[in-house]
């Protein structure tokens, strides 16, 4: 079995990216959030660090070749510097986060990481700090274009994610614009559409996804282990399970077999436009 | 109202989707453990094995079922294995009896032994004898008795499940 995960991983079928839940929990509110993160959310179901650092240990033995480490704010965790050191001397690892956390204590606790391939994915809506704001939260837009340049300048690799509900192109323009001022190239910022689910289905937001619309990317959660990480989605306080193909998420190849079950007789495609990498 | 949720065939995890019908119906116990799939796709073959025609005929299991499930209160049980039970075999006035609705000395021999096995191993198995084990094998081979023990545990599980998280009983 764990040769016929390895194989699906190399054809495609699975994607090559493990993806981590690292916490339910944020300092935000966006309004088309996935999972309905926010300061009070009820159960912030996090991954611990040692839970992380297995899943990526067996990930690599399995065939995967990176790791996403997403939320809820990731830096929400205390150990999370660590977590990313510890993680990112396994494998390649992208880090989505809000970057409103930044501290210069937070950012010195970051520099071990500049050996390594880490890279950071900040969330930026709009090159207008009002319309930006409206989507992710007061101050947002000046925290995050503060964030960027003094990341950069410690050697650590960054990439923005843009997520359209309304914006019009002239506006998506703009925002590369402002990437490439701050120092992102082109090939390290992704636009993505808001998917209809979580908060953002309750708001009727974004678009319905298809069920070969995203690259099954296994995406392991404090809740169990799902078919990609737009798959874990919470509405009205209870996680969506749709999407989801194990319980267990340890050790890894279980929720890698009964993924492969999920997948298996899917055709393999390429359109991995709408995927939050 | 059940204490869990009783998922859809679209809001169930697609591994769990094919223990419902293709009409996308399921029973209540299914729907509710959908929720756990990694513990159905073990646990509805088991069932499957443990409740189904096997080299014991299905009025003895479902004679087994029933009494099981009476002597444990399960509605849930009770309401979807009656017709069952009638269905394989099972006479109205043994239905009857195993649901105390009449006395168990009109059973026949052979039910009522198995009864006596069943209601043993149910309520108190420290305290079954040799006598009991003895009567119920005159009927039942011994690979018969281990798979019909298994069938009553297997059965006072759900009941247990069914009782405590109120699932609804089928119509």
């Amino acid at each position: 079995m764990r040769d016929e995960i390895r194989a699906s991983v190399a054809e495609g079928r699975m994607g090559d990216r493990l993806w981590l839940y690292a916490t339910y929990h944020c300092n935000l509110t966006c309004v088309y959030c996935l999972t309905e993160s926010s300061p009070r959310i009820a159960n912030r179901r996090t991954l611990d660090s040692d839970a992380m650092v297995r899943a990526t240990a067996e990930a690599k033995e399995l065939g995967f070749t990176c790791v996403g480490i997403t939320g809820g704010e990731t830096f929400m965790l205390p150990d999370f510097p660590e977590t990313l050191r510890r993680v990112g001397e396994i494998l390649p690892v992208v880090a989505l986060t809000n970057a409103t956390l930044f501290t210069d204590r937070l950012l010195a606790r970051l520099e071990p990481l500049f050996e390594l391939d880490v890279a950071f994915q900040i969330s930026l809506d709009s090159d207008e700090p009002a319309r930006n704001d409206e989507l992710r939260g007061p101050e947002n837009f000046a925290k995050v274009v503060d964030a960027i340049p003094r990341l950069l300048e410690r050697g650590l690799r960054v990439r923005l994610a843009t997520t359209v509900a309304d914006q019009e192109p002239e506006e998506l323009e703009r925002v590369c614009v402002l990437h490439r001022r701050l120092g992102i190239p082109d090939e390290d910022h992704v636009v993505r559409s808001v998917v209809r689910r979580g908060r953002a289905a309750t708001a009727q937001m974004g678009i319905e996804l298809g069920p070969t619309d995203v690259l099954p990317e296994l995406t392991l959660t404090a809740d169990g282990a799902f078919l990609h990480p737009f798959a874990p989605t919470v509405r009205s306080g209870r996680t969506d399970i749709d999407l989801l193909v194990s319980r267990q998420i340890a050790p890894l190849e279980m929720p890698a077999r009964r993924f492969l079950s999920v997948v298996r007789d899917q055709p393999l495609g390429d359109d991995v436009v709408r995927s939050i990498r | 109202m059940t204490r869990l949720p009783l998922l859809s065939a679209t809001e169930a995890p697609p591994t769990a989707r094919s223990w419902y019908r293709a009409d996308g119906s399921a029973s209540a116990l299914t729907r509710s453990l959908a929720s756990a799939p990694d513990l159905l796709e073990t646990l509805m073959p088991f069932l499957g094995q443990v409740m189904g025609e096997s080299s014991v005929d299905l009025a003895t299991k479902e004679l087994v079922i029933v009494r099981v499930s009476q002597l444990n209160g399960c509605s849930y049980c009770i309401a979807a294995h009656g017709p069952l039970a009638l269905e394989a075999g099972v006479s109205p006035g043994a239905l009857r009896a195993v649901c105390d609705d009449a006395p168990l000395d009109e059973l026949p021999e052979r039910e009522r032994a198995l009864v006596t096995w069943v209601d043993g191993i149910t309520l108190e198995p420290a305290a079954v004898d040799d006598e009991v084990l003895a009567q119920v094998l005159q009927w039942v081979r011994e690979d018969q008795l281990i798979e019909l023990t298994l069938l009553a545990g297997a059965i006072g599980m759900l009941n247990r499940y069914c009782t405590a998280f109120d699932i609804p009983p089928p119509r």
